[in-house]
């Protein structure tokens, strides 16, 4: 095969490369146009080539590889089709698009150049009528030379997918050579063309009162991909005529009348165009009623054969199971679906061979299917006898054909490699077996998406106040043991406390009338206050100590000196109860209640 | 009064909308599960997601989830949702037995390094609860903890001091120590770091492009632990130790 143009695109992990067969061919030729693509074992889809200067006359076929060398797998699918060109010059295949996993991967164009039969030199596609080759003649007119083409089918209504068998047979007189300039389009047909015969048979019939040869010339198996009336085009041939020389008649007619002097060498020769006329034949849908639901579109006659390399093997070890479909018909259509087997079995992509054997009067063919299979488990490995559906046209009815089925014993691995095996365990194995368990039926306790513990009002408040909780009962006990054990402390806190519970009392002796004892009550408040917050001694204290003590506590001044006055006062009237009014008795009251206060905001 | 009136109007704007969102929810739920006995379990899909899109989640839709993918041949989409289900509800005996079914239809049977015991332990005790309920056990730890702790500052009586001492410490210290398995458990969940292979193969390279040396092969529905982030691509980790880099859009995040 000649390569012509290969593109390994994109990623290494798939190449995606388009080619064909020749890159230079002639009308009348037809050419194989093949899409390979390396490096997976899940192929994606190939669509059909496009193409303005070509028309798929079959296809596609498939054939993939699966290779393990070293352990490390390589796996390759070729799909192909046979395309033949509608016109000349430089035709391009334009490039095939493959999607896989998201990406796309693209082929580069491939172009052919396609010359005019013209130009061409018919010697390898040429059928040789048993004369000595003339020198190349001009084309002249078929009608009179008594030659024609004829399409022969096998059948004028056939089932779709059914083979239809067209030859092309040339009646002729006196013809020399042949060379075939195009074969018939046939759209709606996957086509295999019969071998060419070198030498073609040739009989003698009469035809009309005419005695012709005739030579059997191109044998095609048609099967129609699609349903309806389906037009065979004509087939189109170019014919050494041989014309004999043109003379006056004479005496010497008769003479040269001797088949001797009908000998081509003493005559010339003429290149005639010949035609074949189309045909149309109908295609019926294969019928509906029976049709299996496994059917895949087999048409024809086909039996299927299981072989395995081995009934007996290890856990972990591969073996091989092959299919064979065989038999007549549309090989094309010929495919199996995908195998099923217990899930401890893991199957690997399968090699597809096809072989088509057209030598025969119908073609026949057969298709293999190679799996490669590991059992990832001990015990019994069943696999079951697969049944191939195909449609058989002669008895108008589908049929099958069936596939042993093996039961493969699987040993487990060596003891040793157990421990450390990926296979199954004998309870894995039986639970592979059984089903899953069936769905919860109750409405469940929704939640929000993406909502958490962490995300919750209440988790967050209950442990920052568990924090709280901690915290303040820590401090609370601190506290209360620090007034238990540091009396300072503990008259500090308590001074405010003591003091205005005895500017209370005084309230009450003030409203009460009890004056006598009111100037000392407050005096001892006071200085009480002042002390228990200065932490002098809570007996023995004068004005001259509760003044230093202030100023030690950078009191104001001013507030100081009204400490001192209001002192001052209460000595001064402790002592002369009788002097003063109720108001007065009040107003002291008042005075040492805003001392207090404003001494508590600095002492 | 007017404003008393608002709030109220407030709550019962709001309140109303949750109860109709949890029933539209509720409905779609039932009509998934009708969809499964029906065995359209496409449909039950559909109408199993259209709660997720509404917002709301439970372990047993995501095991309803599971088990409608798993009918339907999706190992990986299966696995995934499992895993999710068993995120919200790790002693789930069902989630376990259907998770454990579909993780032996994985391709990869890979194996696992035998680990050292008090990892598998440390990792077991972790996955015995889900987060929440780790949280939540915390959580009364720490109060009953704080509030003994606190009654024993505060009345402080002679009789009860010690035992108060004894039971609030212990207390304390089984908050303090489940507190670890709540950590890891956050880790484990909100790290994003775990994820299933969604596709039926996928080649994992030795760098983060197209090209570079193909390492291994991971099939639907296998385990991995995203390390990295680059670009279109994740470094993943097999559970046997295997790393290598494969594209973000074919596995999903658990």
């Amino acid at each position: 095969m000649l390569l012509v143009q290969t593109n390994l695109l994109l990623a290494k992990d798939i190449s995606v490369s388009a080619s064909v067969d020749r890159n230079s061919i002639h009308l009348d030729d037809v050419i194989t146009f093949s899409v390979k693509i390396e490096g997976t074992r899940d192929f994606p889809a190939v669509p059909s080539p496009q193409s303005d200067g070509f028309v798929i006359i079959s296809g596609p076929s498939q054939s993939s590889n699966i290779q393990i060398i070293n352990g490390k797998m390589s796996a390759s699918k070729t799909i192909q089709w046979r395309l033949a060109p509608t016109k000349t010059g430089k035709q391009e295949i334009k490039p095939i698009s493959v999607k896989y996993r998201r990406k796309n991967y693209r082929t580069k164009a491939v172009t052919v150049t396609v010359s005019d039969r013209k130009t061409t030199t018919p010697a390898p596609r040429t059928g040789k009528i048993p004369t000595p080759q003339a020198q190349a003649p001009r084309r002249v007119e078929s009608g009179k030379y008594n030659i024609f083409l004829k399409a022969n089918v096998s059948k004028h209504t056939l089932y779709k997918g059914e083979e239809l068998i067209v030859s092309f047979d040339l009646y002729f007189q006196n013809v020399r050579n042949f060379a075939t300039q195009k074969l018939p389009d046939a759209r709606g047909f996957w086509t295999e063309q019969f071998p060419e015969k070198r030498n073609p048979t040739i009989a003698s019939v009469v035809m009309n009162g005419i005695a012709y040869k005739r030579a059997t010339l191109r044998r095609l198996a048609l099967f129609p991909t699609t349903t309806g009336d389906l037009m065979i085009d004509p087939m189109v041939i170019n014919c050494e005529v041989v014309v004999p020389g043109k003379r006056r008649r004479s005496v010497f007619d008769d003479f040269f009348d001797d088949p001797f002097f009908r000998d081509p060498f003493f005559s010339s020769t003429k290149t005639v165009e010949v035609r074949s006329e189309p045909v149309s034949v109908h295609v019926r849908e294969l019928p509906v009623v029976g049709k299996p639901a496994g059917f895949s579109g087999a048409v024809g006659n086909f039996v299927i054969e299981s072989i395995i390399d081995t009934l007996q093997t290890k856990q972990d070890q591969a073996l091989t199971l092959r299919y064979k479909i065989s038999g007549s018909g549309n090989i094309n259509a010929v495919k199996l679906a995908p195998l099923k087997l217990p899930a401890n079995v893991e199957i690997f992509e399968p090699k597809i061979e096809r072989t088509i054997n057209n030598k025969g009067k119908s073609i026949r063919g057969s298709v293999s299917y190679e799996y490669v299979l590991i059992p990832r488990s001990s015990g019994r490995l069943r696999i079951p006898s697969l049944n191939y559906v195909y449609f058989d046209p002669v008895v108008k009815r589908y049929h099958s054909s069936d596939a042993a089925g093996f039961n493969i014993d699987v040993k487990p691995l060596d003891q040793a490699l157990v421990a450390h095996n990926a296979g199954f365990s004998k309870e894995e194995v039986s639970l592979l077996g059984s089903d899953i368990r069936f769905i919860i039926r109750d409405n469940p306790n929704w939640q929000r998406l993406g909502t958490t513990v962490f995300t919750r009002f209440w988790f967050w408040f209950i442990n920052i106040l568990a924090l709280f909780i901690i915290t303040g009962s820590i401090l609370f006990r601190w506290w209360v043991d620090k007034l238990e054990t540091n009396s300072l402390f503990a008259r500090k806190r308590r001074a405010l406390s003591g003091a205005l519970t005895i500017l209370k009392n005084v309230e009450k002796d003030i409203a009460g009338n009890e004056l006598d004892d009111v100037c000392n009550k407050l005096d001892r408040g006071l200085m009480g206050f002042i002390s228990d917050r200065s932490g002098l001694p809570s007996s023995g204290i004068g004005p001259k100590e509760i003044h230093r003590a202030l100023i030690d506590n950078n009191v104001d001044i001013v507030l100081v000196e009204s400490v001192d006055k209001l002192l001052r006062e209460l000595e001064q009237y402790r002592f002369l109860p009788g002097e003063l009014t109720d108001k007065d008795y009040r107003r002291l009251l008042d005075i040492t209640s805003e001392i207090i206060g404003e001494l508590s905001k600095v002492i | 009064m007017p404003k008393s009136l608002i709030i109220l109007f407030i709550l019962i704007v709001v309140l109303s909308a949750g109860m109709r969102a949890q029933s539209s929810v509720d409905f779609y739920y039932q009509k998934g599960n009708e969809y499964y006995l029906e065995e359209n379990y496409a449909e039950a899909i559909r109408q199993y997601e259209a709660v997720i899109s509404n917002g709301y989640e439970s372990s047993e839709l995501y095991y309803n989830l599971g088990n409608a993918y798993y009918r339907t041949g999706q190992l990986g989409k299966a696995i995934l949702y499992y895993e999710r289900a068993l995120k919200q509800g790790p002693k789930d005996k069902n989630i376990r037995f259907n998770l454990r079914l579909a993780n032996l239809r994985v391709k990869d049977r890979i194996d696992i390094p035998r680990e050292f015991f008090i990892f598998r332990w440390n990792r077991n005790l972790v996955r015995l609860l889900s987060m929440n309920a780790w949280g939540w056990i915390m959580t009364l730890f720490f109060l009953m903890a704080s509030v003994l702790l606190a009654v024993r500052l505060i009345i402080n009586i002679g009789i009860f001091r010690r035992p108060a001492r004894i039971v609030s410490t212990i207390l304390f210290i089984c908050a303090a120590m489940i507190l670890c398995p709540l950590i890891q458990r956050y880790q484990m969940e909100r790290s994003y770091s775990y994820g299933i292979i969604l596709q039926s193969s996928t080649k994992s390279l030795a760098a983060p492009q197209e090209g570079s040396t193909e390492l291994f092969i991971v099939h639907e529905g296998t385990k991995v632990q995203v390390l990295d982030r680059d670009g279109d691509w994740s470094k993943v980790e097999l559970i046997d130790g295997k790393q290598g880099w494969i594209l973000s859009s074919e596995l999903e995040i658990i």
